[in-house]
């Protein structure tokens, strides 16, 4: 693994203390006892060491020191929808101070309907993102990647260039899986071919599913969020060698499971192709997001 | 001495589904969309239905195409007997460019849109928007091959770009004439469309046959849908429309014919008299709630 690349991260927090109440949007969907009394993370029964961070007056600051000392030059950081504003101050105001390391990406519900696509379009006027997203399991409710209320959505981001970025696979919160099986990504696919569509979370365990669809269209792409490197799906990591070194790109998921001291101690054990490293790393980022034309 | 439908009707009509004369053989070929997915011999290229729907309709509008005269000037004459003084068409159909652009006052466009087609449609929109000042967008969810069903996730892009554009959306709802599958028109299909964008004005065409209980109910849990009578010959609307019309959905129900797919003006507005609507709701229901849900100009 070279160490000389400006990483981009496509999946970063600021470290936040108190965490406790992060994770309230998930509990209307939760039915469990220790999702519900016990954890303080609905998917800490798989994350062993779920970083544990001071409380800091600056925490842009505090995510800065950190991306520098693992070489991140750029990370896409999540920007809540209007009305919920204040869950993304630290975004907003990371967005403001500090363009060059940091681009936005839209959290999208589809169930609003209309003002989910209103939504879009400010942030993408008013806050520059670069991206929308969705997390189609954590819904309330839940609804499936390739559901109608989805549709508007897609069309927007071909409308504006932006991709979206989904999570895929079976969910770590013990919800329903079901809105993520990957198989509903295909139908996504044919209908919007122009939509960049940049998978979350895995996609498993279809992984092989997942590289059959990577294969097959060619704006479909995946990124390792909520991975540790030594996790990554053997077929993903097999694929990035041969024909998908353009598809696959890094994202961590930092404070909210995995530490970056984790993700980058791993990481040079991961048996990438000399050539696929800067792709994975940092130029398929580049050229997804279009982060050349910020 | 005036009766009340005659005197909205001396305040001018509107009509929001108007299509220029084709020859039959034109009619004929326009119709293949329709036929290439009938199964039935009658329907069939060949076969003895000349319109799909032919076997309903006694007597539809016929011109040969030698000697026939310009489309643009029968449309109007027609238009100007019955003293229909507004007509939407749609552009990029025939000669209705032309009239568009040179009786600004009596045409206006309404795009037709296919969501088959994905993004496509919705830079068609967008084009006819930037090319016309649009009035409406419409849609034959029966009729599109493959077909489509009203609350179909092919449409939810289309009813987001009215929603921006901020311009009705037509669609034909109840039982088609042609021999195809009505499922894609069930009439229950519109609650889903109508609680997911409450802010989209959706106007019925063709009836809503035989669902017109539930269209009412619907027309009145739904304060944008709206109900248009195209392709109904006055004798055969649905009594439920009428009493809705007469009771708490005056502003509700929008006149429309059906020239020259299938119906003459002449005999619209025979029967038209005989339709037992209250007074103060022929003037709404020939002109006024057109022109406010399609924003047209007043006359």
């Amino acid at each position: 693994m070279p160490t000389d690349i400006g990483v981009i991260d496509l999946m970063i927090g600021f470290p936040q203390a108190d965490r406790r109440h992060n994770y309230d949007f998930m509990r209307a969907n939760l039915r469990d006892r220790e999702s519900l009394e016990e954890f303080e993370f609905p998917a800490q029964y798989m994350f062993k060491d779920v970083p544990k961070v001071e409380a800091t007056s600056d925490r842009v600051r505090a995510l800065l020191d950190l991306m520098d000392k693992y070489g991140i030059e750029r990370a896409m950081i999540g920007v809540a929808s209007r009305g919920d504003e204040s869950r993304s101050d630290d975004s907003r105001r990371a967005l403001r101070e500090h363009p060059d390391r940091f681009f936005g990406c839209i959290d999208v519900d589809p169930n609003r309907g209309m003002e989910a696509v209103r939504d879009m379009v400010h942030a993408v006027e008013e806050l520059g993102v670069k991206a929308a997203s969705a997390f189609p399991c954590g819904l309330n409710p839940q609804v499936p990647i390739n559901d109608k209320k989805f549709f508007p959505i897609y069309a927007k981001c071909v409308e504006l260039d932006i991709p979206i970025n989904v999570t895929a696979g079976v969910p770590g919160p013990r919800v329903p899986f079901a809105p993520q099986y990957v198989g509903l990504i295909d139908e996504v696919c044919w209908f919007f071919p122009e939509l960049k569509f940049v998978t979350r979370h895995g996609c498993e365990p279809w992984a092989d599913l997942a590289v059959k669809l990577l294969l097959k269209w060619p704006n479909l792409y995946y990124s390792t969020s909520a991975f540790a490197p030594r996790y990554y799906p053997k077929d993903v990591v097999h694929f990035a060698n041969t024909r998908g070194a353009d598809k696959v790109m890094y994202a961590g998921y930092f404070p909210m499971g995995l530490s970056l001291e984790r993700i980058f101690g791993e990481m040079p054990d991961v048996p990438f192709r000399d050539h696929v490293w800067p792709k994975f790393l940092r130029e398929n980022a580049i050229r997804v997001f279009k982060l050349d034309s910020a | 001495m005036t009766t009340p439908f005659e005197a909205a009707k001396a305040g001018g009509s509107v009509d929001t589904a108007v299509g220029f004369p084709k020859s039959r053989e034109d009619m004929y070929e326009f119709y293949g969309f329709i036929r290439k997915q009938t199964r039935d011999s009658a329907s069939k290229e060949g076969g003895e239905l000349e319109f799909p729907a032919g076997y309903m309709f006694k007597d539809v509008p016929k011109w040969d195409a030698e000697g026939m005269d310009d489309p643009v000037q029968i449309l109007l004459a027609e238009l100007d007997r019955h003293n229909i003084r507004q007509a939407i068409v749609t552009p990029y159909d025939g000669p209705a460019q032309r009239a568009l652009n040179e009786f600004p006052d009596r045409f206006f466009a309404g795009v037709n849109v296919d969501p088959n087609e994905g993004m496509e449609a919705l830079r068609k929109i967008d084009k006819a928007a930037e090319e016309y000042d649009l009035k409406c967008v419409h849609a034959f969810p029966a009729g599109l091959y493959p077909q489509v069903a009203i609350n179909d996730k092919k449409f939810y892009p289309i009813y987001m770009k009215c929603v921006e554009l901020d311009v009705p959306f037509c669609s034909t709802a109840g039982v088609p004439g042609p021999r195809i599958p009505y499922a894609p028109q069930d009439v229950a299909h519109i609650d889903e469309v109508c609680w997911f964008f409450p802010e989209l004005k959706f106007v019925t065409r063709h009836g809503c046959e035989p669902w017109a209980d539930l269209a009412v109910k619907l027309l009145l849990k739904w304060p944008n849908l709206y109900y248009s009578t195209t392709a109904f010959a006055p004798k055969y609307y649905p009594r439920e429309i009428i009493d809705f019309a007469n009771t708490r959905g005056a502003d509700k129900v929008i006149w429309s014919g059906y020239f020259p797919a299938g119906l003459t003006y002449d005999r619209i507005f025979s029967e038209l008299p005989d339709v037992p609507f209250r007074d103060d709701v022929w003037p709404k229901f020939l002109r006024e709630n057109a022109q406010r849900v399609f924003k047209l100009p007043s006359t």
